[in-house]
């Protein structure tokens, strides 16, 4: 379908683009793309650590988000909706990776908490009085030093804002594991993160 | 306390954090943080992580130009488009590929059949080679003669 010729796109809101887009305007959706790639990119890093499994994921949502766009009803903002559909894709792949590879034993003993148990609980707030770019890069890099299994938990809980049950549903595991697992990779970041503020004085 | 305890106490304590714990245990919890510091420390850190975590969203940038980034995507578009216009194509059905061999197989038979069940009658070829001896099939109902010729 030809574009609408006298649209304009960057000034117009998500919802007045998805409406065109939805009638086959291909401008509208690039402008859409435009908007929102960087929020599904970083997504889709954040999952799955790799630049370019993120950069193919993230493309591949855009695909399905084409397809399915007559679905999308407006009941949440198209962000959110673009990155469930990433994050869905995501899941898929990390599931393929699985199948494909037997994890080691190190990474079993971190999913049951082996390190996390032993951890002493940090009493002062190694993020306080940061810059929040500062803060930004840290957790970037203390997420990158999680597994995937408490990575995943933490992404789908903190960004995502799904409860453990619906974690559970889409990951395809016990709620019990989700808590567990969502418990570690806390401890964990806690315990990284106090780990780069002494490095950062030293 | 042992320490499958001490995980599903420490459990109970991040669901309380997060506001997901059940009424009948949130009093447990509220009387294990009044009776123990290390539960209140632990309750802080997992605060303190949750909330460093959720507003410092790591950031990302897609390493290519919108134009490239956005031709990529069209040609996967374009491409699943192709697939999907493909599988939609009406093919040849099964009907078709039985008929595609009965036809032909039925007809052989039919052919052998009719052989069978008719009378042959034997002669000599016309076509003067005098060595070759020939065969004639005629059947009236179908106003069919075959000459055969060895």
């Amino acid at each position: 379908m030809p574009p609408s010729l006298n649209n304009d796109y960057p000034s117009s809101p998500d919802e007045a683009l998805v409406g065109w887009a939805q009638k086959g305007d291909t401008e509208a959706f690039e402008e859409l793309i435009f908007r929102h790639r960087d929020k599904i990119y970083a997504r889709a890093m954040m999952m799955m650590r790799n630049e370019d499994e993120a950069l193919d994921l993230s493309q591949e949502a855009w695909v399905k988000a084409w397809q399915r766009l007559h679905q999308f009803q407006g009941d949440s903002s198209f962000a959110t909706w673009m990155t469930r559909i990433v994050i869905n894709l995501c899941l898929d792949q990390i599931r393929r990776q699985k199948k494909m590879r037997a994890e080691s034993i190190e990474q079993i003993e971190e999913e049951a908490g082996g390190v996390e148990r032993q951890m002493p609980v940090e009493h002062v707030n190694p993020t306080e009085g940061l810059e929040k770019e500062e803060l930004r890069i840290r957790i970037d890099e203390a997420m990158a030093k999680l597994t995937e299994a408490h990575r995943t938990v933490l992404v789908l809980h903190e960004f995502q804002g799904l409860e453990y049950k619906e974690i559970a549903k889409k990951v395809g595991i016990s709620i019990g594991t989700v808590m567990s697992r969502l418990f570690y990779a806390r401890r964990r970041m806690a315990s990284l993160l106090q780990g780069l503020k002494r490095e950062r004085k030293a | 306390m042992d320490e499958k305890k001490s995980l599903e106490q420490s459990l109970e304590l991040m669901a309380h954090l997060d506001g997901v714990e059940s009424a009948g245990r949130r009093k447990a919890v509220e009387a294990w943080l009044a009776a123990d510091p290390a539960a209140v420390a632990l309750r802080d850190e997992l605060s303190w992580v949750r909330q460093a975590v959720r507003s410092h969203e790591p950031l990302g940038q897609v390493p290519d130009s919108r134009e490239f980034y956005w031709s990529q995507i069209r040609r996967r578009i374009e491409q699943a488009d192709a697939v999907t216009a493909a599988a939609a194509r009406p093919s040849r059905s099964r009907f078709a590929d039985w008929m595609a061999w009965l036809v032909p197989v039925t007809g052989v038979a039919a052919v052998t059949l009719l052989a069978t069940l008719h009378p042959w009658q034997s002669g000599s070829a016309t076509s003067g080679v005098t060595e070759a001896s020939a065969m004639t099939y005629t059947s009236e109902t179908d106003g069919v003669t075959i000459h055969w010729i060895d």
